[in-house]
């Protein structure tokens, strides 16, 4: 079986998708206010309680917004030892991926605005094929940049090995 | 004199053009284009001498723009590289190194063929059509001597590699010639089969693009459908022609792009040639080629036969330019399969029997589902349809899941899945970039996963899905244990 990846991505990554699964959320709500306000006029459900739709929606999605990010959290996990990326991503459904540093093509820092925000990174590593990249979200922003810094240095040893 | 020549210090480069018979197609290409522009000079003009001399003038216009088109456009190979030189408006010089070149596609559509011409293609793994280069109309000696020239320098690498790997493939020598008759399976693939409906459609857009030169108007449209409606049993007739239509035209088609379908191996090169008005020839580096995919459709399974398509890394539109075989008996599709790219000495593993439970839930129950929706509702027609979609799920799922299965030799993996579209792929370990490994909620619940090799050759993935969560893992580090073995938990099970 496998064992867990080394290490942690950082606390902040929980607010980071708390603030994501957030802003869904108000769309989502806000989206289902307006379609009870434009139900509340059409004859066929006259005298519903059509205002129970953005309730409803709120009561379903709420203890997803709490319970996404810290469930994330304890998925979310990476390492790189022995020229490999190992890392684990995903909550409801996981997703576990395996990048030979030797396979990379290139390894990209990147910084959405709440993770500017929140001094994260996401990490993407790609490879010849989609199946075989892998994108680490949530890092800390020095860590990212170490761990980036790591790889392109690990690969262009690799390389100088092999030529 | 007998003076000797001073040698020159480099060879003057030829220049060459395009053939000039190239300029016999291009007024014809531009024809459609010129129609409309000329049947309005000629309808504004009242069909007046000046209309005819200025619907001329145009012509003559085109014709001038082709040659000069023709007169500035050179190309030259010199000091390993190709250099297209255009001299129109302004000059442009692309230069493509000649060791950049993994591939020579020879076409000849009708009209170049009837001049003894062809249009030379060459792949540079650049990806996107507009970097690569195009020769439009060389004579086909020139095209021949072209894909030599362009290939040779590739070549004495390829064998020089070939040699060092130990596979080089004998000179010169055919892999398959598929047999006319088997033309026959062609409808079994299924492809085409939306042929005449492409045609319809096509023919209603040509007739509203040029109706409207003549009349025809969207209030005239109106009044067809119309007409139509009002005689339903035309509309059931041309519906049922259109069905009838398609194994036919779909049979027609097939048969027009798989003509005298040969593959061969020629140096450090496998070339397919196949086509009866449109002749067309692709090299594929074999250096490049990683394995190959098999696939069946249902009926083709039924009835033994299958498809062939190459596994090559940098190679865009891989379906179509990396066909190997059409539609020919399964045990010659496997024999070409393993002389041209390589076998696979194992046999597949089954997946769990949870891998069974799930096919059948999920080829079974959505549709249950919506019958229940249908019935609820008091649609019982379509509900006993959706019954009986439902029904057929049983079958589909069991077949499904014999279809899935993994494998590993040693040199090569294997995945193979689908039952409607059944497809096998042969994929040799270094061409494995990565692993994906998914396990949804559903598949947590049933202790089963997804395994992806990522490839960077081909589709990208090859997927043993819903395999046993240890199989799963087990297979992965089987084939490349250095990347995985060093996060497996130390004591076993």
């Amino acid at each position: 079986m496998l064992r867990d990846p080394a290490n942690q991505v950082s606390r902040r990554a929980i607010t980071l998708w708390l603030l994501e699964s957030l802003t869904w959320f108000v769309f989502v709500v806000g989206g289902s206010i307006l379609v009870a306000y434009w139900l509340s006029g059409w004859s066929p459900i006259d005298g519903w309680p059509v205002w129970l739709l953005p309730i409803v929606v709120t009561l379903l999605m709420l203890p997803g917004v709490i319970v996404e990010p810290l469930w994330r959290f304890a998925v979310h996990r990476w390492e790189f030892s022995d020229d490999v990326v190992y890392a684990r991503s995903g909550w409801l459904s996981r997703e576990w991926v395996f990048v030979p540093v030797s396979r990379i093509q290139t390894v990209d820092k990147a910084q959405g605005w709440f993770e500017r925000l929140l001094r994260l990174a996401t990490v993407e590593i790609r490879t010849a094929s989609h199946a075989g990249s892998s994108t680490i979200k949530g890092l800390d922003f020095t860590v990212a940049a170490q761990l980036a810094a790591d790889l392109a240095h690990r690969a262009r040893e690799l390389r100088d090995d092999a030529t | 004199m007998t003076a000797p020549t001073i040698p020159s210090m480099r060879p003057p480069v030829p220049v060459l053009r395009l053939s000039p018979r190239v300029l016999l197609i291009d007024p014809i290409r531009m024809l459609p284009s010129l129609v409309v522009p000329l049947a309005g000079v000629l309808i504004a003009g009242g069909f007046s001498a000046a209309s005819f001399g200025w619907a001329a003038l145009g012509v003559a216009a085109s014709v001038v723009f082709a040659v000069i088109r023709w007169a500035t456009f050179t190309y030259s190979i010199a000091d390993g590289r190709l250099e297209l030189t255009r001299a129109f408006i302004g000059r442009s010089v692309r230069t493509i190194p000649l060791e950049r070149i993994r591939g020579v596609d020879v076409t000849a559509p009708p009209m170049h063929r009837v001049l003894g011409l062809a249009v030379l293609k060459l792949d540079t793994g650049a990806g996107g059509d507009e970097q690569e280069g195009e020769l439009d109309g060389v004579t086909k000696q020139e095209a021949e001597r072209l894909r030599a020239t362009l290939l040779a320098d590739r070549e004495q690498h390829a064998a020089a590699a070939d040699d060092a790997a130990g596979h080089t493939g004998p000179e010169g020598r055919r892999y398959a010639r598929v047999p006319r008759s088997w033309l026959r399976y062609g409808p079994l693939s299924g492809a085409y089969l939306f042929t005449p409906f492409a045609l319809l459609a096509g023919a209603i857009g040509l007739a509203f693009q040029w109706g409207e030169e003549f009349g025809l108007n969207q209030r005239a449209a109106w009044r067809a459908l119309e007409w139509l409606w009002d005689r339903p049993y035309l509309l059931v007739a041309a519906a049922a022609a259109l069905v009838l239509a398609m194994p036919v035209l779909g049979w027609l088609m097939y048969a027009l792009f798989n003509w005298d379908f040969t593959l061969s191996g020629r140096g450090g090169y496998l070339i397919a040639e196949r086509g009866l008005i449109t002749r067309r020839v692709v090299s594929l580096e074999r250096r490049r080629i990683r394995g190959y995919e098999l696939g069946e459709s249902l009926l083709e399974r039924r009835f033994h036969v299958a498809r062939l398509w190459a596994v090559v890394t940098g190679l865009g539109d891989s379906r179509t330019r990396g066909q190997l075989l059409p539609v020919v008996p399964r045990p010659f599709a496997e024999t070409v399969a393993v002389e041209a790219v390589g076998p696979i000495g194992a046999p597949l593993r089954r997946h769990p029997l949870m891998a069974r439970r799930r096919r059948l839930f999920r080829a079974i129950v959505p549709w249950a589902v919506f019958a229940a929706i249908a019935f609820a509702l008091g649609f019982v027609v379509v509900g006993c349809v959706l019954l009986l979609v439902a029904a057929a799920g049983v079958p589909l799922g069991l077949d499904r899941y014999r279809s899935l299965g993994h494998a590993f030799d040693g040199r090569r993996l294997s995945v193979r899945s689908g039952s409607v579209r059944r497809t096998q792929a042969v994929v040799e370990r270094r061409a494995v970039v990565g692993w994906t490994i998914r396990q949804t909620w559903f598949q947590r619940g049933g202790r089963v996963l997804t395994v992806t090799a990522g490839v960077g050759a081909g589709k990208g993935g090859y997927s043993a899905v819903d395999t046993g969560e240890e199989q799963g893992v087990a297979f992965a580090a089987e084939v490349t244990p250095a990347w995985i073995t060093p996060f497996l938990t130390s004591h076993d099970g």
